[in-house]
């Protein structure tokens, strides 16, 4: 089970450093979201709590892009319903999925995060160790609801449509929490501990919820 | 009982027709004033009851939508997804009625720092896209399994909604809204349980009467489809 969703994962990876369809454009998209919120919030960026706020939108808004394109190659190509003959369990092609978007969700934020300090904070920003446990789990709360909402809109007509749709609103608690945890980093904050643990157990809840559900998708 | 009520929800139709009146008879003129609001405090013998009746319709809808995933039976994907829907309609009305009353007692249409208001749209924008997913997919089993699993996530996002609505407010905002609602009169309390019970059978009798509806169509389109002959 582990093998196989490695597997998977592996592949979804060597697609992409082959192809090079989605990282790039996640990296020019989050960078792009972030010069525009800045603008559209006319300059108030430097204020920490708007900072902080324009960074997970970014974030989020980037899960989406490359969450359309999660099951892209494997529809164009015919892989899915050869996956899903394959004697492997389901669950394995959702955690496949999940670890291939979780990895370029922390290839674009290597880039973003210190792209955001530079642009917003300077010298005077949050912790980062907190920031980045933030991140990090946030991320994998994104790929995993994210991972699952993709394989409902991946069947439908309205596909690309449909994703963040679905997407965003289950991902609400997320970022709320992901923003409470920046914003109490800063100096002068009660600490990000709160919402990193509500972090880690929305993680635990929808693991579950998609581990257990994921079955029932993916066609019959 | 009237034989214009003898059809499935009959009952549940009539028993709201009675207990709505009586809960407006009572809160208009039997309970007393809020001391704290005055008579615009009233709209909350509805407000409350509609947005109760709204969880208790996506509880059913979910509970539906579980008992879909482990029968696979078509009949419980239909009580599910009339579930959803008549807890949107009711959803809706507890958005009108809460911007109403926010309107009279704060001042304002809507409050971000009201952490019902928040947990509540987060729910409400959820399965408003239900709708959505399901009608994008096509009919059969596979919708039927998409809605039920979406509904089923449902269940995950209100305990955490609230959770993550709570964490950020108690951080960013010290003071906590009290709800004045452990301290109501008997009287109030009363009124308040009439109009709940009231808008449960309402719910429930708009259940009963789409799920007859749609179960109406069904059939209608099997028959034709049948006298046409393109069913073989």
């Amino acid at each position: 089970m582990i093998g196989d969703a490695l597997a998977l994962a592996r592949k979804d990876l060597l697609l992409e450093v082959r192809r090079r369809e989605v990282v790039l454009a996640m990296l020019q998209y989050v960078i792009t979201t972030l010069v525009v919120i800045h603008f559209a919030i006319a300059g108030a960026g430097s204020s920490q709590k708007a900072a902080a706020g324009m960074l997970w939108a970014a974030i989020l808004f980037t899960a989406v892009l490359s969450l359309n394109r999660c099951f892209a190659a494997d529809q164009e190509e015919g892989a899915l319903d050869a996956l899903l003959l394959a004697p492997i369990d389901r669950a394995a092609i959702w955690l496949g999925k999940v670890l291939a978007q979780m990895t370029f969700l922390l290839i674009m934020e290597a880039i973003a995060l210190p792209a955001f300090w530079l642009f917003f904070f300077g010298e005077k920003g949050p912790r980062p160790l907190p920031v980045i446990a933030a991140v990090l789990l946030a991320n994998i709360g994104l790929a995993t609801i994210g991972v699952l909402v993709a394989g409902l809109a991946q069947a439908t007509r309205a596909r690309d449509v449909l994703l963040p749709v679905l997407f965003l609103p289950l991902s609400i608690p997320l970022v709320i929490a992901a923003v409470t945890a920046t914003l109490e980093s800063f100096p002068g904050g009660s600490g990000a501990q709160k919402a990193l643990q509500f972090l880690a157990v929305f993680n635990i809840v929808f693991t579950s919820l998609a581990w257990g559900t994921y079955e029932h998708l993916a066609g019959e | 009982m009237p034989a214009a009520l003898r059809f499935p929800g009959g009952g549940w139709v009539a028993s709201s027709g009675a207990l709505i009146p009586l809960a407006i008879a009572l809160a208009a003129w039997w309970v007393p004033d809020d001391a704290d609001q005055g008579y615009s405090q009233r709209i909350f013998y509805f407000h409350v009851p509609i947005a109760l009746t709204t969880y208790a319709a996506f509880a059913y809808g979910a509970f539906c939508a579980a008992a879909y995933l482990k029968t696979r039976d078509p009949r419980w994907d239909l009580r599910s997804y009339v579930g959803v829907h008549v807890g949107a309609i009711f959803g809706t009305l507890v958005l009108i009625t809460g911007s109403i009353w926010a309107k009279v007692s704060w001042g304002v249409w809507w409050d971000w720092s009201d952490r019902q208001l928040n947990v509540f749209l987060v729910l409400f924008l959820y399965y408003c896209a239900y709708f959505m997913l399901r009608f994008s997919v096509d009919e059969g089993e596979q919708r039927m399994s998409y809605s039920a699993v979406y509904t089923l996530l449902g269940v995950g996002l209100i305990p955490l909604s609230i959770l993550a609505v709570r964490i950020a407010q108690s951080l960013v905002h010290p003071t906590v809204f009290t709800t004045s609602g452990a301290a109501m009169t008997n009287d109030m309390f009363m009124t308040f349980l009439v109009a709940f019970a009231g808008m449960l059978c309402l719910a429930a009798g708009m259940i009963a009467m789409e799920l007859r509806g749609k179960r109406a169509a069904l059939r209608v389109r099997e028959l034709r489809r049948r006298l046409e002959g393109t069913d073989l």
